[in-house]
């Protein structure tokens, strides 16, 4: 397939991109898909079964692998060697990005929650950044089908802060692992609830994937598409249609306008030789995940959109965001010298502590706005370069036989706990183009500014505090100190890798850079479909959000092309 | 051989003063001498880069260390987790390789950790008087009691060693077979359910 122009550039093939593909190519058009990053094919790919033992330095985080050996991360990382960012002076931004098909759709951490009717429209509840400009009613459709695409584990539990699926969506989850038991019932001593986790996990088969076999780290991806990836899920059924034309490989630089100002294709560098080029097409989505999507949006316009395309808006590269997070450890006493059983599971947390202080919070009990969940990870999981890197605070000083007691005794004792926070959503948190910065490409690069307010600080203390009482609650000791300074708990922003924001959807583009569709008010052919659009970032992790507000803007563009 | 208790006391002794680990980076001398595999990881080993063949993994980077001080590192290690009536010892589950791996890898974590080691291991030659593998049982065990009590050792930097020797140590036998048996983590078992825990673990649990 060639044919230019096409119906649509799609920039980037993660979860918001790779939506985009298969929603549009179903709907007929032809799809030019654009990936910075190489090729990449799960079903040949994947360490399914591969085991620490046999990777270098037994799998231990790098700066190449940062989440180990087997991650499933392809050329990124905290920094992509070539593609430098920056942080303003005091401040500090962790940016995770991946070059691969896919994105980090491949490797994330697959907790899948929907946004509750009041996560739509925090601002207008305690006055504090701007409303989603649609509410829960008119975007609930988009996450019933999201769901069901994707496939998610769960349960409904009729929770105030963790709206239901419609029946027959969510597949069965799995039973509680050792650990999560003790938190579950910590959670009915406090009266605090603790429930299934909703992940991005299939239990039982469908559209030809199979169910999960509880036996592989689904970071490393899952070769039998037993979990949700672009790579396994969106982008082969763009592909069966005969509409899509990937280019891997494939950096994006600038979206071209013409001279009424619409899109007329996208400036591209061929990674592999450096070469410019270019792709016409009829519209834009822009996919590239949040910040890459903002960094195109800054680069574009030229003396059209002194700026950038959308600055005149006030709002392009503000309100950047990413969950609140800290953690604590625990050692649960209980969990010591276990006899051998196979606690593996699906790998990501089974049960989670879903937001419970909503009704505190509206009562003016609380002194932070914005809620937060807790997930669980630790216990009996496969040994490796991290597991008795708490042995020390239990066991001091050993050496000889009596370490190898401590060993047996505490492996798989040590449990974390970590926040999931919303955060406030301010104007001066931002990126802008760095004026001393270019990529390997001579693509103008990034600088954050972003610092965490009094808000995201009092959440923290809260946090700390409350996983302290589940720690104890359910007979572990704390290890660390919960009543710590919030400042040194909290990780530095774009650590827990929700960055969203910067060219937030609103109703007037006096203060958004997009309708609520994504469409660009400046430029009616050009999208933003990823986490970008975020006007606020509630403490469900974003990635369903995502794939439900690019699939109805792809179902919008899609109308708008007069091929339905 | 050397006299027993004048290695004790020699050994007790450099550290009563602080210096089994002297500030870096000048090493003491017969390590000064010789030139420093540390340099030659900076001088450009790669590590195995943003997109290694997760499929068939090796370790690119040359290893390290020296026939010298292999003999220190088995019979640090084997002091470390000797073996016992339930596993093997360090060295026959081929920790003293991996120490190696470990320290000679191009990363930050490592190239910290290889001067700590290194240095270290020099140290522990020097006071023994040759070389540590050949210290008499009862003398290395005094010296094990006195490094890895808390507070045992003046010297912050003797206490970093023995902390970083014993975390690389736990890392290199608790991920090989034996290891991964010996604290019964099972798994990697493919089922059409997963079962949860078996009713006498609920028990233990308590819930
Ligand atoms: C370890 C980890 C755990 C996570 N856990 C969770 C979780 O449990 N739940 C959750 O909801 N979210 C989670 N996330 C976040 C989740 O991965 C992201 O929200 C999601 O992938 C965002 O989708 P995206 O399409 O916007 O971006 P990505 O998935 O990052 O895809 C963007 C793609 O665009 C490409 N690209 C970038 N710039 C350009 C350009 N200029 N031209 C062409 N292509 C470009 C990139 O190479 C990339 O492939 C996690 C992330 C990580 C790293
Ligand atoms: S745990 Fe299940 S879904 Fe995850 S990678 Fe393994 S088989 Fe796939």
């Amino acid at each position: 397939m060639s044919a230019e122009p096409f119906d649509v550039v799609v920039i980037g093939s993660g979860a918001a991109g790779g939506t985009a593909a298969y929603a549009l190519t179903r709907r007929g058009a032809r799809v030019c898909l654009l990936e910075a990053g190489r090729d990449y094919d799960p079903s040949a790919e994947t360490p399914m079964f591969a085991r620490n033992a046999d990777a270098p330095l037994r799998g231990a985080s790098t700066p190449d692998k940062f989440f180990g050996y087997y991650d499933a991360t392809v050329g990124g990382g905290w920094d992509v060697p070539g593609e430098p960012y920056s942080a303003a002076p005091g401040t500090e931004f962790r940016w995770w990005r991946a070059r691969m098909l896919g994105g980090r759709t491949n490797h994330w951490g697959r907790v899948t929650l929907r946004y509750a009717a009041h996560d739509f429209k925090a601002a207008s509840i305690d006055g504090l950044g701007a409303d989603w400009p649609f509410d829960y009613r008119e975007f609930s459709p988009w996450y019933d089908r999201a769901e069901r695409l994707i496939g998610v584990i769960g349960r409904n539990d009729g929770l105030d802060d963790a709206p239901d699926s419609p029946p027959g969506i969510l597949q069965p989850p799995p039973v509680p692992r050792s650990h999560e038991r003790l938190i579950v019932a910590a959670g009915r001593k406090l009266g605090r609830p603790v429930v299934a986790n909703r992940a991005a996990v299939l239990t039982r088969p469908i559209d030809g994937r199979a169910a999960c076999i509880y036996a592989t780290p689904c970071l490393r991806g899952c070769s039998i598409r037993a979990n949700f990836q672009s790579t396994t899920v969106l982008l082969p059924a763009a592909r069966a249609t005969g509409r899509l034309h990937t280019l891997t490989g494939a950096m994006a630089s600038e979206i071209a306008l013409d001279r009424e100002g619409r899109a007329t294709g996208v400036h591209y560098v061929d990674t592999a030789t450096g070469a410019h080029r270019f792709v016409a097409a009829r519209a834009v989505m822009l996919g590239a995940s949040a910040m890459e999507s903002v960094r195109l949006l800054l680069n574009s316009g030229g003396s059209r959109f002194p700026g950038g395309i959308g600055a005149d808006s006030g709002a392009l590269g503000r309100y950047v965001m990413d969950s609140v997070g800290s953690n604590l450890w625990a050692q649960f006493p209980q969990m010591e010298n276990l006899p051998p059983f196979n606690d593996d599971g699906i790998w990501f947390p089974h049960v989670y502590i879903p937001w419970w202080g909503l009704a505190e919070q509206r009562a003016g009990r609380l002194d932070f706005p914005r809620g937060y969940h807790i997930e669980l990870y630790g216990g009996r999981m496969e040994p490796a370069a991290d597991t008795f890197d708490l042995l020390d605070e239990v066991a001091p000083g050993r050496y000889g036989k009596s370490l190898k007691q401590a060993a047996r005794r505490y492996y798989g004792s040590f449990v974390r706990l970590s926040q999931r926070g919303e955060p406030v959503a301010l104007a001066r948190n931002r990126v802008e183009i760095d004026p001393r910065g270019s990529d390997r490409f001579g693509i103008p690069t990034l600088r954050f500014d972003v610092r965490w307010s009094e808000h995201e600080l009092k959440q923290t203390a809260h946090a700390q505090k409350s996983m302290a009482e589940f720690i104890v609650a359910a007979g572990g000791r704390v290890l660390g100190d919960p009543r710590q300074d919030p400042a040194r708990a909290i990780l530095s922003p774009g650590r827990v890798i929700h960055e969203v924001g910067g060219a937030r959807a609103g109703s007037s583009p006096k203060e958004s850079v997009t309708n609520s569709y994504g469409r660009v008010w400046a430029v009616p052919n050009l999208y933003v479909i990823d986490g970008a659009v975020f006007p606020s970032s509630a403490h469900k992790n974003p990635t369903l959000t995502i794939v439900g507000f690019a699939w109805r803007a792809s179902e919008h563009l899609a109308e708008h092309l007069g091929r339905a | 051989m050397h006299d027993r208790r004048e290695v004790i006391a020699r050994l007790l002794r450099v550290l009563a003063a602080g210096a089994l680990l002297p500030a870096l980076p000048a090493p003491l001398g017969a390590a000064a001498e010789r030139a420093d595999p540390q340099d030659a990881a900076e001088a450009g080993a790669l590590g195995y880069g943003r997109d290694p063949n997760l499929l068939a993994p090796s370790v690119p980077w040359p290893l390290l260390l020296d026939a010298k001080l292999r003999p220190t590192v088995a019979r640090l290690a084997d002091l470390m987790l000797p073996a016992d009536e339930r596993s093997p010892s360090a060295s026959a589950l081929g920790v003293p390789e991996f120490i190696d791996e470990w320290i000679s890898a191009p990363y930050p974590q490592q190239a910290e950790d290889r001067r700590l080691i290194l240095d270290g291991l020099r140290q522990l030659d020097l006071a023994a008087g040759g070389s540590f593998a050949t210290v008499d049982e009862s003398a290395a065990v005094a010296l094990l009691d006195q490094l890895c009590e808390p507070g045992g050792c003046r010297d912050p930097l003797a206490a970093r060693f023995v902390a970083c020797f014993r975390r690389i140590c736990l890392i290199g036998y608790y991920t090989t077979p034996a290891g991964v048996a010996e604290l019964g983590y099972v798994g990697y078992q493919p089922a059409a359910h997963f079962e949860g825990p078996p009713p006498q673990v609920l028990r233990r649990l308590g819930v």
